[in-house]
């Protein structure tokens, strides 16, 4: 039998792949025969990931997402060596953690470019023709369930993942015609270095609060890349528009 | 930065208007002294000394004198 969640012979674009999220993403999705091209700015830990991805005719980019005239260039240049795109893993992303009285235009510009525009920008970049599988192609973009509920001190990365999910629907709806889905994952606190900064900058009691407020406890980022495996894959061919929420309860409540 | 000015941005975060503040007042007596003001301090120290305080470690400040300390004399005009 096919195994529906196999990923075999397709291309997958994935930035923020040198930690957290974005790396698991690239791991997995190796493990289950896709070619990933990685991008994310720190080389060395680029590198990293690369070398632990499973064997295929995968790439590496090292260079920062929001120069945004730069990102057609290394598109075309990954089309060129492997071929068209059939997947988007949007990862990279950044926080900060600042009561909203303390939040700078700037800072909210920082946050937006990374998380939202320039996930945007490669999505549609992508979906130019000469780029994207006619086949048919998914774009996952990682959002948040900050995205969808509150938390104290983050106004920033809440507003950000926000715009994240509703873009996707619009976007989703624009790329239908051309065969393309186009998703979200919502996770709650995963263990990764990001969060492992964010806990640093809150005190012990809101860490507490925020534990208790995972039913399941906090998440791993394999339990976000398997998500990711689902919608990359042929399993979700009907499957357009929507956000998938991974977060061990903490919205069920 | 002086003592002063420093002091003057802890007024404004904590939003008080009459208070009186001096490096000994203690910021745990302060009601307006909440979680979100500890953030507010700890933006204010690494935007304007570069110097990055754990929320865990703030639990031992507690005079405005102890947070001066623990950010260095030395940042002091």
């Amino acid at each position: 039998m096919n195994n529906p969640f196999c990923l075999c012979n397709k291309n997958i674009i994935i930035t923020g792949a040198s930690s957290g999220i974005g790396r698991q993403c690239a791991i997995s999705c190796s493990q289950m025969g896709a070619n990933v091209i990685l991008i994310a700015r720190n080389q060395d830990r680029l590198r990293e990931t690369y070398n632990r991805l499973e064997a295929g005719n995968h790439l590496f980019y090292s260079q920062d997402i929001t120069k945004y005239n730069d990102l057609e260039s290394f598109i075309s240049d990954s089309v060129s060596k492997v071929g068209k795109i059939s997947g988007f893993v949007h990862a990279a992303g950044v926080e900060r953690t600042l009561p909203f009285r303390m939040m700078k235009p700037e800072y909210y510009e920082d946050l937006f470019s990374i998380n939202v525009i320039a996930g945007f920008e490669i999505a549609r970049i992508i979906s130019n023709k000469i780029y994207l599988d006619a086949s048919g192609a998914s774009f996952v973009f990682i959002a948040s369930v900050r995205g969808i509920l509150g938390q104290i001190g983050n106004v920033g990365y809440c507003s950000s993942k926000g715009a994240l999910l509703s873009g996707m629907r619009a976007i989703a709806l624009e790329l239908i015609n051309k065969k393309a889905r186009v998703n979200c994952i919502s996770p709650g606190i995963i263990e990764t270095d990001m969060t492992k900064k964010l806990f640093e900058n809150i005190p012990e009691s809101s860490k507490e609060e925020i534990l208790k407020m995972h039913p399941m406890g906090f998440g791993k980022p394999e339990d976000v890349a398997n998500a990711c495996i689902f919608l990359l894959s042929d399993a979700a061919r009907w499957v357009t528009g929507t956000n998938l929420i991974v977060d061990g309860g903490y919205s069920a409540r | 930065m002086t003592v002063n000015e420093f002091i003057e941005r802890i007024r404004e975060i904590l939003e008080l208007e009459d208070a009186q503040l001096n490096i000994e007042t203690n910021l745990r007596d302060l009601q307006e002294f909440d979680s979100l003001a500890v953030l507010s301090i700890i933006a204010l120290v690494d935007e304007k000394f570069g110097k990055q305080i754990p929320a865990t470690q703030f639990a031992t400040i507690t005079t405005i004198r102890s947070l001066i300390e623990k950010i260095g004399w030395e940042h002091f005009e």
